[in-house]
Formats: C-alpha cells, sequence, structure tokens
C-alpha cells in the first residue's frame, strides 16, 4: 500500500457519464489484485475534501491500471474533468481482493451499473487462469453500458440485461440471472457487483442454488485503510470495515438489513 | 541553532506539540503503515468504554463543503481488549500514548480511568464529555457546568494520571465549562470537538445519516474553533490543545497564536496519512525562518 502521485495517461469516456482513467503507477500496477481499490484525491483545495474509492478495474501490465467510475457527484464531476498529463494523488491498492480457488471449473460475474469495475479486472484473471466464465452485466439502456471487451474472444459470453430493453434482455440483471440458471449449467461461483439491493437479490438467489458468491460490497468511507470506521458491514463474524476486512465479501457471511 | 518544537502539556513530554485527534487515527496500526509513529507528539486513542459497542448504523459519514459529518457512535472493543491489542502495539513505539475515555455514566468513567491507570504505558487520559453521538453520555455530560465539573471531580479522584477534558463547541459559554473543569482538577483542556450538524437528501426525504444528526469536522469547523481556542485559553490557567479542522501547518500556527499549546490534526488524516509529519516539518521549517528558539514563542502571541 503506497500514498502515491499518479499521471493520467488516458481519459476515455466509455459511455454515458462513465469515465475510464488510465493512470501510470507502477508501484500500485505491481501487487494490485482484482477486487482491490484505489482511493483517488479528486478535489485538491476544494470544498470537497474527502477522497473518493475506485475499484481497479484493468491492470496493463506492472506499469499502468486503470479505473472506472461514473460522474455521480462533484467528486466524480471534477475528476471526470481531468486531462491526460494531470497528477492525480493516489492511495493503494486497497482492500482484500476476489479468491479465486483453484478447484473453480465455471463461474459467472454478474454486475449492477458500475459494478461492472472490478469484474474486468476479475475476468482478465479468470481468462488468463483458463477458467470459464460468463458475464451479466444490468444497466439503465445501451447508453450507459459499459463495454466489456476482454480481448473480443468472449464477447458470445456476455449478457446484458437493460431496463428499457435497448441492449439485450429487457429487465433487471437479477432476472437475466435467473433466466441464465435455466438455460445453462450451474456455475461453481458467482462474482458480482453492484448496488446493495441488487448484491442482497443476488445472493440470495446463490444460496437458494447452492452455489457459493463473493460480493463487492460498497459503503461511504473516509480514511480507506481501516481506521475511521465509516463503512462497517455486520457479518455473521462480528461488525466489519468495508475497506480493509473487503471490499470482497463471502455473500453468507452478509447479515443483509 | 535548532528550534525546539518541545512542550510539556500537563506533565506529558512531547517531542512536538502535533497530538492525533481522537476517533481518526484508528488504532495507530493503520498509519504506521504511512509514517513513523514515535516521530508524533503523542497519539490520543479512539475513544474507549467499559464494555465493546457496536456503533451506530450506516451511512455514518456524510461529506459537506470543506468538511464531513460523522455519526460513528463511539464503535469500540470495549477497555480489556483495548489494552490487550491497541496498547500492546502502541507502548513499543517512542511515543505518549493518551488514551480517550468515553462513557454513558460517571461510574463507567471512573472504572474505565482506574483499569487504564493500572498500566504503565499511558501518558494521560483524556475524557470524552462531548461526543455528540450517543444518546447517553459524551455530550449530556458537557454540556453544562455543573456536571462535566461532577464528572472531572470523580474521575480525578478515581486516577493519578494527568487528566484532559476534551470540551464540546456545542455550549452557551465555553468559558465557564473550561473554568468549571480546570477547578475541579483538569490538568489540560482540549477542544474542540465536533459541531452538531445535520443533512438532509432532498430526493428522498431522508437524512445522510442513519443517526439523523452527526458532528461536523473538517476544515468548516476552524474558525469556531480558533475563536474557542482563544476564549478559553484567556479565560483558564492550564494549557489548551487545541484541534478543529487543521489540514497544514500554518493551520496549526493559527492554533497555536490563538492560545493552544499544542495542536491535534483529526480529519486530515483521512485525507493525507502523512499529514501530521508535514505539520512537524512546516512547524520546525515556520520556527527557522522566523528566527524563533522554540514553538513556546508563538503560543498565545496573536496581536490584538
Amino acid at each position: 500500500m503506497v500514498h502515491i502521485k499518479a499521471k493520467v495517461l488516458a481519459k476515455i469516456e466509455v459511455a454515458i457519464d462513465i469515465y475510464k482513467l488510465r493512470l501510470s503507477c507502477p508501484k500500485i500496477a505491481a501487487s494490485v489484485l482484482p477486487g482491490q481499490f484505489v482511493h483517488v484525491e479528486c478535489g485538491k483545495d476544494r470544498e470537497f475534501i474527502l477522497r473518493r474509492p475506485f475499484s481497479v478495474h484493468r491492470r496493463l501490465g506492472g506499469n499502468a491500471f486503470e479505473i472506472l467510475f461514473q460522474v455521480v457527484g462533484k467528486g466524480t464531476r471534477a475528476l471526470a474533468e481531468i486531462e491526460k498529463g494531470d497528477i492525480l494523488d493516489v492511495i493503494g491498492p486497497l482492500g482484500n481482493g476476489f479468491e479465486v480457488s483453484d478447484t473453480v471449473k465455471n463461474t459467472l460475474l454478474i454486475a449492477g451499473g458500475i459494478g461492472v469495475a472490478p469484474l474486468m479486472f476479475l475476468a482478465e484473471k479468470l481468462f488468463a487462469g483458463k477458467i470459464p466464465f460468463d458475464v451479466l452485466i444490468g444497466c439503465a439502456n445501451c447508453k450507459k453500458a459499459v463495454p466489456f471487451d476482454l480481448q473480443n474472444i468472449i464477447k458470445d459470453r456476455v449478457f446484458f440485461a437493460t431496463d428499457d430493453g435497448s441492449l439485450g434482455f429487457k429487465g433487471t440483471v437479477t432476472e437475466l440471472f435467473l433466466n441464465h440458471l435455466k438455460k445453462n449449467e450451474k456455475p461453481d461461483v458467482i462474482y458480482t457487483c453492484g448496488p446493495k439491493a441488487m448484491l442482497k437479490q443476488v445472493a440470495l438467489i446463490a444460496e437458494k442454488h447452492g452455489i457459493a458468491c463473493f460480493l463487492s460490497l460498497e459503503e461511504r468511507m473516509a480514511c480507506g485503510i481501516g481506521a475511521c470506521l465509516s463503512c462497517v458491514c455486520k457479518t455473521k463474524s462480528g461488525q466489519k470495515r468495508v475497506c480493509v476486512d473487503g471490499p470482497i465479501f463471502d455473500a453468507s457471511e452478509i447479515i443483509w438489513e | 541553532m535548532k528550534p525546539s518544537l518541545e512542550v510539556n502539556i500537563a506533565g506529558i513530554k512531547m517531542k512536538n506539540p502535533v497530538m492525533t485527534a481522537s476517533g481518526t487515527f484508528g488504532s495507530g496500526l493503520e498509519y504506521s503503515n504511512f509514517i513513523d509513529l514515535s516521530k508524533l507528539g503523542a497519539i490520543v486513542t479512539k475513544g474507549v468504554s467499559l464494555k465493546e459497542q457496536q456503533g451506530n448504523l450506516t451511512p455514518r459519514i456524510y461529506e459537506t463543503p470543506c468538511g464531513m459529518l460523522n455519526s460513528i457512535g463511539l464503535q469500540n472493543k470495549g477497555v480489556e481488549k483495548f489494552i490487550l491489542e491497541d496498547m500492546a502495539f502502541l507502548k513499543e513505539f517512542n511515543v505518549p500514548i493518551i488514551v480517550n475515555v468515553a462513557g454513558s455514566a460517571i461510574e463507567e468513567y471512573v472504572e474505565v480511568a482506574q483499569r487504564l491507570s493500572e498500566e504503565d504505558c499511558i501518558s494521560a487520559l483524556e475524557l470524552n464529555i462531548s461526543c455528540p453521538n450517543v444518546k447517553a453520555g459524551g455530550l449530556v455530560f458537557g454540556s453544562d457546568v455543573d456536571s462535566a465539573a461532577k464528572l472531572t471531580t470523580f474521575v480525578r479522584k478515581a486516577t493519578k494520571l494527568p487528566l484532559i477534558v476534551k470540551l464540546s463547541p456545542n455550549v452557551g459559554n465555553i468559558e465557564t465549562i473550561a473554568k468549571g473543569v480546570e477547578e475541579a482538577g483538569a490538568d489540560a483542556i482540549s477542544l474542540i470537538n465536533t459541531l452538531i450538524g445535520c443533512a438532509i437528501d432532498v430526493d428522498s426525504f431522508k437524512p445522510q445519516l442513519a443517526n439523523v444528526i452527526g458532528g461536523l469536522s473538517g476544515p468548516a469547523v476552524r474558525p469556531v474553533a480558533i475563536a474557542m481556542v482563544w476564549r478559553v485559553s484567556k479565560a483558564v490557567g492550564i494549557p489548551v490543545i487545541g484541534m478543529g479542522g487543521i489540514m497544514n501547518c500554518r493551520d496549526a500556527l493559527e492554533f497555536f497564536l490563538a492560545g493552544a499549546s499544542a495542536v491535534a490534526v483529526g480529519t486530515a488524516n483521512f485525507i493525507n496519512p502523512e499529514v501530521t509529519m508535514e505539520i512537524i516539518d512546516g512547524l520546525a521549517e515556520f520556527l527557522r525562518i522566523n528566527k524563533l528558539n522554540s514553538i513556546l514563542e508563538v503560543v498565545g502571541k496573536l496581536k490584538v
């Protein structure tokens, strides 16, 4: 874990109000794991003082990584105005990362909205390890869809669900998930990231079907390093800090509100 | 000659006057990845109560203009586990440890203070009578002079350790309360704790914090803190530890000029884990540039 300045190599608007920032930072890129995040200062000398946490979206060799974010408030708006060549103040890599067991044979990745961010990095790892996976992505409409273009090879295993049916299945990603379970071989493990309500539904369906499920939780956090106790969640083994004990949790451990 | 940053607050000898503010520094362990803890003036721990406390529901924080609201609700592992785990780690560093004591009844404060006094690696206690985030306790004791003085008297009797009382800004007349706890035996006063605040999501009609109200910290509260340090340091004879929105060395200097003998850094730790080190270096540089021999030459030197 380092506190470091990272140079912006590229900024790409991949969908409406969704951006990808590529950062040059060997110290983070060399060690970051899928599911880990970085804590980014977005408002230096401005009124929004806290850092913003972003899952690492992709690792580009040992020198650079990408974050993917949606403009939702002042901090992300400021970040969207960053230009190539600018310097960002970053702390990372933070959190625990996804666990991928050697015995896994068939996995399913489920993303809700910007929750696709950490799953791309995970997909790269699965792909490299020759572990088969399907990807289900839910978003509002085709303009909000983040391309999941991993080497073009897996395109036929990526399925979208949109609220308006403008891309893929018309409906929620959890409905798509249920359909997918009916038509396909049961996966060994599900990895998911998205809004809490979606995560809860995915976790409950997974439990019902006896499928292991790991999810990436999000909570408002200040420090990102386990000190402030802002981002706690309730689990069967006590209260945990999302930033250091997570953000990846075994879904069966979570006590849902 | 190298200028001196050394201070002595109520018998606590510190290498420099920069401390961490309670509740913003975890158990210290989290920050040891970024800084050498032994370079701090002192470490003030998160509030410790008699028994383990789960704290409040989430969301526990909300960012506001130049600040943040928090309602953590004194989540802590209780005094026994604190001694076993946190103190075991912290005592390895050559730095004074000041334990923030929380409670919901006089008896609880007294019991925690007594238990902590049995340990030989604790330099002082900070009495938390100003937490706005728990229903019973905290602010209940800090909001009027009689209850603040009464609690201070009881805890004073229960410990030989230097006793710092942390005051709330959410009061009518802070000088009265400061004088009350001084008379009751406090060795130093720290201020300010957070200001009571609330923020609302107008789309959902819901509060931004699960606890509805929380405590405001960060640079937004700094002018309030400076004013209160100025007033309290004139009203009492014991040292004042100033805090509230210190983000850098110049902010810290404002507190010294207003009358603080030491400062504590809180919210800024969340943004920049090395900020305390930068402030310490900045203070030394300021003294050197201004040809001052000691930080004490700045304390209370506001020209009015």
